[in-house]
């Protein structure tokens, strides 16, 4: 009963997609809900044509029924996210972005497409910021010694993504520094 | 059904639907959960963000998923989950009851000798559908907080069973531990001592049956939490500082993202100054 070993050495992006899922996400309801208590709050009630913030899990569960209108967040326009792409490219720091910008960006997409405006040029924005980010952070590796580094604006997904890596290299560089002491 | 999970005091009360409908607005109405002062109230949404008992808990599960040693254990915040994904449970039946009484209305009888509170439920005028959704959200709600409850002791368990021999011989791991996992880890180690003995070490002479040995250039035969792995650390609010391997200080910012070795934030960590991402 103990862990499956697939998952003890690091966090699989769908748990990570279940942890950004309780952000709360502004949707247009098609239904009428009383207010609910929930585990992690009340919502609700939802009196179409009213705007009503619930968790994301809630907003593709309804969203999934044709229930609701998702309202994207700010930052998932094609606006902002060329703007970021430029700072992106032009800047060497990683710009902000809300930390778990990608799995929110990404159930979105998948469940409602037809509420964000232009969603294949998000997308294709979504993957250049990747890329260019993904690029920086292993530029940033060479910076990598045996006590600290920062990583300011990294973001969950980006976190998990290098992990393995940069804490087997973190590893190997501290033995290499504790060896002689010991010996 | 569930019914005998309804605690008195819920049976008392007007039911959750009378309930909801007689709420002054929309403010957060009084729903007797026995953890309800850790819900945000509604009525400040824009006020600092407090976090909810889901969310420490997500805390918690994920430092515990990243760390390398046994944290300590959050028995109480279990507890208190536990408790409210019990009475969600309950709520369920309750709607649930109505659904189904509704559907009965007009049968025979309806002898499950519940409460008044289905049978008020069943002289419900209220669209069914709208029910249904209600039920199916609450569901699946405690089967997403019931995913986090059981990853969050999986992997505590996966931890106590790799270095139990260790946790019986270091009496500060206990009290990290709960009770039944103290015990769990103690007769683990047993077990397994017990089967080595019965499968190699007995056949061996005495001098080489020891599972204590520690031989240069080998690793320990009673493996130990490795604190110098690295974590990447989250503060979460402005920390004291510490020291890092080469001696030389860290104040960690609010916000700031740090991969460093555990030992280093290992206190901030204890304290809630910053979580493990």
């Amino acid at each position: 009963m103990a862990l499956p070993p697939s998952l003890r050495a690091n966090i699989t992006p769908a748990e990570l997609e279940l942890i950004a899922s309780e952000q709360l996400v502004e949707i247009i309801p098609l239904v009428a809900m009383e207010r609910t208590a929930f585990i992690s709050g009340a919502y609700g009630p939802l009196r179409p044509p009213t705007k009503c913030k619930i968790p994301i899990w809630m907003a593709t569960n309804l969203k999934l029924k044709k229930k609701c209108h998702i309202v994207p967040p700010d930052w998932l326009n094609v606006e902002f996210l060329q703007e970021r792409l430029a700072r992106e490219t032009s800047e060497p720091d990683f710009s902000e972005l809300p930390f778990r910008f990608s799995e929110v960006a990404k159930v979105l997409l998948d469940v409602a497409p037809d509420d964000i405006p232009n969603p294949d040029k998000v997308r294709s924005l979504l993957k250049d910021i990747r890329e260019a980010r993904q690029a920086k952070s292993r530029e940033g590796l060479a910076k990598l010694d045996h006590s600290e580094l920062r990583l300011p604006n990294l973001c969950a997904m980006e976190i998990n993504e290098i992990r393995p890596f940069f804490v087997r290299a973190m590893s190997v560089l501290t033995q290499l520094v504790r060896e002689p002491r010991q010996g | 059904m569930a019914f005998h999970w309804l605690p008195d005091d819920n049976l008392a009360g007007p039911s959750f639907i009378d309930r909801a409908r007689l709420a002054p607005d929309d403010d957060d109405f009084d729903f007797d959960f026995p953890v309800r002062d850790d819900f945000a109230p509604a009525v400040l949404p824009q006020a600092v963000a407090e976090e909810t008992s889901l969310q420490r808990l997500v805390r918690h599960w994920m430092n515990e998923r990243h760390a390398p040693d046994i944290l300590p254990g959050q028995e109480a915040l279990l507890g208190s989950m536990l408790d409210h994904v019990r009475k969600q449970v309950s709520t369920v039946a309750v709607l649930l009851g109505s659904v189904v009484g509704r559907i009965l209305a007009g049968g025979v009888g309806w002898t499950l000798g519940v409460s008044d509170d289905v049978q008020l439920l069943r002289a419900d005028p209220d669209s069914s559908e709208d029910e249904h959704f209600r039920i199916m959200l609450v569901q699946t709600e405690v089967e997403r907080v019931k995913f986090v409850i059981r990853s969050y002791i999986r992997t505590r368990l996966h931890k106590i069973e790799k270095y139990a021999r260790y946790i019986s011989a270091t009496p500060a791991m206990h009290e990290r531990l709960s009770k039944a996992e103290l015990e769990h880890a103690q007769r683990y180690a047993r077990l397994v001592e017990y089967h080595f003995d019965q499968c190699v070490l007995q056949s061996l002479p005495p001098e080489q049956r020891s599972l204590e040995d520690n031989m240069a250039f080998m690793p320990p035969m009673v493996p130990e939490p490795d604190r110098l792995r690295p974590v990447f650390a989250h503060a979460l609010e402005k920390c004291p500082p510490v020291h890092l391997p080469d001696g030389s200080p860290m104040e960690m910012e609010k916000g700031q993202i740090s991969l460093t070795p555990y030992y280093v934030v290992e206190q901030l960590l204890a304290r809630g100054e910053v979580e493990l991402v």
